[in-house]
């Protein structure tokens, strides 16, 4: 029988729920669960009403396959950057399990944390038109909204800015799919059947992260 | 074309506070949005020069444009296996990267390792990072990582 949740609790159990789930099984995802995702991007709040987003659905696997190259490509660059110059080093300073950390680090260098794109049954290339105001502001709300639909139906997604990140790796996905110049690819989506249950990462509490009128002045004094 | 002569001061002011426009807006992701500034003129200066095949060669064709436009006073390489390393001196931007150093801020754009970076990938399609710019006695300081290939996942 379905767990019972009234308006309130579900929603924070949906927000507190969602993770970034880059695994899945290979059940595809149901066009009828495409559709509500998609309705919930299209009701994301946007400046003036704009509604820049567009949505491109890839499943076809040989782009899934360009796709995760291109991500691959991508993240590998970055990372490998960040080791060679000791910033990745410093940023796992507090991890003690040495072959935990050589894991980790083979697996940022390589790419492998985005290529995964590649094995996403279906995949949301999020695009926003370029002639208004709020572009970013506008995608990522939408993208917050598919986020928490497709954590609401119990499947998995991942935010993923890899691709896209890189105005070189940008212009790749732009050949790729053919978007035009008055258009941004802001990020991709992969969707799917999660294969496993996912722990929630740390988040740092509100009394760090909130302030009373001014910077700086804690609103809490205590952990909330 | 014009020869009309313009000031550096004034080309600096504008191009560091593009650059610190992006900043705000971007903060660390800003270096990645700017990877491909110069390309005009690679294609126009630089592109044409290019004969050879191999990343040493490609390399010392970039710095001879560089110092024979004037662009930079000196610059020197060297490759240590995937890394590449780029020293400037005297180049017309140094103050921009000075003025980003004087805020505590990383520079993240430097023309010259931008058009090293375009030169590889456009003539051998292998993929380049810039990772790091320092300023360090007097030069602007490069480390590049360069990259067998391209990943296709095929």
């Amino acid at each position: 029988m379905p767990e019972q949740y009234d308006l309130i609790e579900a929603a924070m159990k949906i927000i507190q729920d969602r993770r970034s789930v880059r695994q899945y099984t290979d059940e595809p995802v149901s066009e009828e669960h495409l559709e509500m995702i998609l309705e919930a991007a299209r009701q994301a709040p946007s400046g003036e009403n704009a509604q820049p987003w567009r949505f491109i659905i890839v499943k076809d696997p040989a782009t899934r396959k360009q796709l995760g190259a291109i991500a691959g490509g991508g993240s590998g660059r970055r990372f490998t950057a960040e080791f060679v110059t000791k910033k990745m080093q410093e940023r796992f300073l507090s991890l003690e399990d040495e072959a935990k950390k050589k894991a980790i680090f083979e697996k940022l260098t390589s790419g492998r944390v985005s290529a995964f794109l590649a094995d996403a049954p279906v995949s949301i290339v999020v695009c926003g038109k370029k002639d208004v105001w709020d572009l970013p502001y506008d995608t990522s709300a939408a993208i917050e909204n598919i986020l928490l639909m497709v954590t609401a139906l119990g499947l998995g997604a991942c935010w993923v800015i890899a691709p896209c990140i890189d105005i070189r790796d940008e212009e790749r996905l732009k050949d790729l799919f053919g978007v035009p110049e008055g258009v941004k690819v802001v990020s991709i989506i992969s969707i799917g059947h999660p294969t496993r249950p996912h722990r929630p990462r740390p988040r740092i509490p509100l009394n760090e992260l909130v302030y009373s009128e001014k910077w700086d002045i804690p609103y809490y004094e205590e952990e909330a | 074309m014009s020869s009309r002569d313009v000031s550096l001061d004034y080309v600096n002011s504008i191009v560091y506070d593009l650059q610190k426009a992006f900043w705000d807006e971007r903060g660390k992701g800003a270096r990645f949005r700017v990877t491909t500034v110069g390309q005009d003129y690679f294609m126009d200066k630089c592109l044409p020069r290019i004969k050879a095949q191999d990343v040493e060669a490609i390399v010392e064709t970039i710095e001879q444009v560089l110092e024979e436009e004037g662009v930079v006073a000196d610059i020197s390489h060297e490759i240590d296996g995937r890394l590449l390393r780029l020293k400037v001196q005297g180049c017309l931007h140094e103050n921009v990267e000075q003025r980003f150093v004087a805020k505590g801020v990383e520079p993240f754009t430097c023309i010259p390792a931008n058009l090293v970076v375009l030169a590889i990938e456009k003539t051998l399609d292998q993929p380049v990072e810039l990772a790091e710019i320092k300023i360090e006695d007097g030069a602007c300081r490069m480390l590049l990582v360069l990259f067998e290939s391209r990943p296709t996942f095929d």
